[in-house]
């Protein structure tokens, strides 16, 4: 039976074609853009390490200025980065299995030949706990010792992409590799990795694509490195030297943990609240207290991640294919009745209801299913084009790069979307047809 | 009966309902959607469209990076500013520490009075430090006072010191001093309290971030920014930008094996990449809309001819008892008029419901009502236009189709 309705439906649309293709059209629309705007929106506010966000944390603590709030339409939320002096003072707990204490700085990459060009490249000045703590893969060596963060040893884990600008990509691990003209030796080659949103560091938008050198936090101090991400003050200090700037209410660093479980998760928090009470009692901080440890959805939404335009466009997508389906519905209603009488006659004939309903469901999934693998389509070639729009440069490697990859999941809703909506657009043609009193038609031949 | 025979127009629209409610609910979506994206659209085009008060046109930046541990800094910028300033075709060039409207920057807060202690008296202002050159380099106006000379540049410190000295936007003096109409000459202070003298008064000028409401918050020091990386802003003269620009590459790329040239850029690329979330955003609800509305267009035509269609025999009857042509056509775009309307009434409480909903969740400001009186008017033309040529077929059905069976 099904395959005479599929025959039936085939022949019944072929009869209008000028209004198949408006119904299959505006099906692909509306799958389209909900394709590209529902994969920008995925990959703006996915948790690209949910595996991890019952055991992963971001540490911050409300040391800012007494008089005023740190986020005015937020209050009561830390300011996200911290000082110098409290991220080392607090990265000294041995509570936590994995700790970072980080920032994004610039230098720039040469070899002792001189043989490749020197290299402008962003930097994570970090602790060793970083690649664990973010599951960050390696596809030669891996990262150092925890005792060459604070030493600090020379060490250096590079991009996949930068090993092969300097060495064709092969296995670098023990070359020798100068930033800022002071020699470091490769341990690490770091694979692909591409997490968006960038959620480690939320200061330079979301679609920040990873550094690509890392070097031990050490070297701060060593190199009198600045951060090349943001540093904010709120106290006028004098600062005359490095020394001063890293003793300074200047937040810069950013802080993560790793705590396996409810109870270190505890001991951690008492932890800090007792460091923030010994620094109130010296005198230093002059804001209630209010450490956070942050998971990481809390952390996306907190930092405002999802800007309020991406919501915007999702809610004018599915406006938008409210109006397609609300097409659909209404040609396909059209269709069915211009073809009532033919109905009316296999009714008389014998076919019941159900079998009617059927045979025009039939013709309804044949529609969407031409609309919605249009509309796959047509959504693919959208995000293409959205690229292009979010480049500037070219040569630019940035994380927009990685909009136009529609991922598996993205299809699947997109899929399901487009069944659901195009055969719930459908129900009701099909339903009002096989209502139809057979005689009203006959007769009017 | 009226004039207009609006009664068995509207009886007639009844007894098929389904259809044109349908395109009724398409069009108040519509009508939601378009008013609400017309008054986005035109705050981000004013956004993007405001003076700068530079003359960004003509501008260059060059970015430069001393990496080797013998760079010397202060040669080096010395010799490519007598380097730039020699280009022909060249205005005026200056260190700076900033590039203006890039998305990166400085900003400190200022007061009025020493040791001021009230917040709300702190005001804050997107710092840069040129030298003697830079205003001219920048091209912005002066509306009093004068640019820097060149005894007064300050060296460059390890630190983020300003200068005793300042020019500043007239904004940023109005902010600082309400009261004063003319504060050329005036004294404010930093953080630390150390004064700072207003020797010029810039007109208008943008600082560092485009959606920061101090962005003509803007205060220029005298003093060559921190190395070892440089930024130097260049100003050409009227069209000979991109002769400046392959010039520059060629005169200090590899001029010093010690620093890289990191890129020359016109101003534009910074503008550009500034504003692109809020052209993007622009482009992509003019596209959407336009489309959106094509659609609704094609449902009311569809409607339409569907009506039509199915009532060849009664539009044929109506013509053999004496109906004319223009009852007809007037029939069709009546009913379609009636159909448009009763979508814009659910579509003007669902634009408020929309307008509302964005200003309470998203800060945008609140929807204003001309922007409403127009869409409507827009949609009942868009529905006129698309009922057009439907009413026009049903009005060449000839008279004697009455007589026929179909």
């Amino acid at each position: 039976m099904f395959g005479y309705y599929l025959k039936l439906a085939s022949r019944n649309l072929r009869r209008n074609p000028g209004l198949t293709a408006l119904m299959i059209g505006a099906v692909a629309l509306g799958i389209a853009v909900c394709v590209m705007t529902l994969t920008m929106y995925r990959a703006l506010s996915g948790n690209p390490i949910w595996w991890k966000n019952d055991v992963l944390y971001a540490v911050t603590m409300d040391f800012w200025d007494p008089t005023e709030e740190y986020f005015d339409s937020k209050p009561g939320v830390p300011p996200w980065q911290l000082t110098y002096r409290d991220a080392l003072a607090v990265f000294a707990s041995d509570i936590p299995k994995r700790k970072v204490i980080m920032h994004k700085a610039v230098g720039t990459l040469s070899l002792e030949d001189r043989q490749a060009r020197p290299e402008r490249v962003t930097t994570r000045v970090t602790t060793t706990d970083f690649f664990g703590a973010f599951d960050v893969p390696f596809q030669y060596g891996g990262t150092w010792a925890p005792s060459a963060d604070t030493g600090p040893e020379p060490v250096m884990v590079i991009s996949r992409a930068m090993n092969e600008k300097y060495f064709g990509g092969r296995n670098s691990v023990g070359e020798r590799i100068r930033w800022n003209d002071n020699e470091f030796r490769i341990v690490g080659v770091r694979d692909h990795w591409m997490p968006l949103p960038s959620f480690y560091d939320v200061n330079n938008g979301s679609l920040e694509e990873p550094e690509d050198v890392y070097i031990p936090f050490g070297w701060n101090a060593a190199l009198e490195i600045y951060s090349a991400g943001n540093t904010q003050g709120w106290k006028a200090e004098e600062i005359n030297s490095y020394r001063d700037f890293l003793n300074s209410e200047n937040i810069w660093i950013q802080m993560w943990v790793e705590l396996p479980d409810e109870n270190a998760r505890r001991r951690f928090q008492d932890f800090l609240d007792n460091y923030a009470q010994e620094q109130k009692q010296a005198g230093r901080y002059g804001r209630p207290l209010n450490n956070r440890l942050t998971p990481v959805d809390q952390w996306l939404v907190d930092n405002d991640v999802v800007g309020n335009d991406d919501r915007v466009l999702v809610g004018l997508a599915f406006a938008f294919l409210a109006v397609c389906l609300l097409n659909t519905v209404g040609l396909l209603l059209a269709k069915f009745l211009n073809g009532a009488a033919m109905t009316g006659v296999r009714r008389a004939l014998g076919a019941s209801r159900r079998q009617v309903f059927m045979q025009h469901l039939v013709e309804v999934g044949v529609v969407s299913s031409i609309g919605a693998a249009l509309g796959l389509a047509l959504g693919g070639l959208m995000l293409m084009g959205l690229r292009a729009l979010y480049t500037v440069d070219p040569t630019d490697q940035g994380g927009t790069q990685a909009l136009a990859q529609v991922d598996m999941t993205s299809v699947a809703t997109a899929l399901a979307l487009a069944f659901v909506a195009t055969i719930a657009a459908g129900l009701y043609p099909a339903w009002r047809i096989g209502r139809i009193p057979p005689a009203t038609y006959l007769k009017a031949q | 009966m009226t004039a207009w025979n609006l009664r068995p127009i509207a009886s007639a629209l009844w007894r098929n309902r389904t259809g044109a409610l349908l395109v009724a609910f398409q069009i108040a979506i519509g009508l939601a959607v378009l008013v609400n994206a017309v008054y986005i659209v035109k705050q981000r085009v004013e956004k993007i469209s405001r003076p700068t008060g530079m003359d960004t046109a003509n501008m260059i930046f060059v970015a430069s990076a001393g990496f080797a541990r013998d760079f010397d800094y202060d040669a080096s910028w010395r010799e490519d500013i007598a380097t730039l300033r020699a280009i022909p075709g060249v205005q005026a060039a200056s260190v700076i520490s900033n590039i203006p409207l890039s998305g990166g920057g400085s900003s400190s807060g200022f007061q009025a009075r020493p040791g001021e202690t009230n917040p709300e008296k702190t005001v804050p202002g997107n710092t840069y430090l040129i030298d003697e050159q830079g205003v001219d380099a920048l091209g912005i106006t002066l509306s009093a006072g004068r640019a820097f000379e060149p005894q007064e540049i300050l060296p460059p410190t390890p630190t983020f010191d300003a200068a005793s000295q300042a020019i500043v936007t007239k904004a940023f003096a109005k902010s600082l001093f309400p009261d004063d109409p003319n504060p050329l000459g005036k004294t404010f202070f930093d953080g630390l309290s150390r004064p700072i003298t207003i020797v010029g008064v810039i007109e208008h000028m943008h600082g560092a971030w485009v959606s920061w409401d101090k962005l003509d918050h803007v205060v220029l020091f005298p003093r060559i920014k921190t190395g070892p990386s440089a930024i130097y802003v260049v100003r050409a003269e009227p069209g000979r930008q991109d002769a400046v620009m392959r010039e520059i590459e060629a005169k200090l790329g590899d001029s010093n094996p010690g620093r890289l040239m990191r890129w020359v850029r016109p101003m534009s690329y910074f503008i550009e990449q500034s504003y692109l979330d809020d052209r993007n955003m622009a482009i992509f609800l003019v596209s959407v809309t336009g489309v959106l509305l094509a659609v609704t267009a094609l449902g009311i035509f569809g409607l339409a001819t569907f009506n039509v269609s199915t009532r060849i025999r009664q539009i044929g009857t109506r013509r053999a008892v004496g109906a004319r042509r223009m009852d007809i056509v007037r029939h069709f775009l009546v009913e379609n008029w009636m159909v448009t309307t009763a979508g814009v009434v659910v579509g003007c409480a669902g634009a408020l419901a929309v307008g509302y909903w964005l200003s309470v969740k998203y800060q945008l400001p609140r929807l204003d009502l001309y922007y409403l009186v127009g869409g409507v008017l827009a949609i009942w033309l868009i529905g006129l236009l698309a009922a057009w040529q439907p009413a026009r077929r049903a009005s060449a059905i000839s008279p004697a189709v009455a007589t026929r069976t179909v």
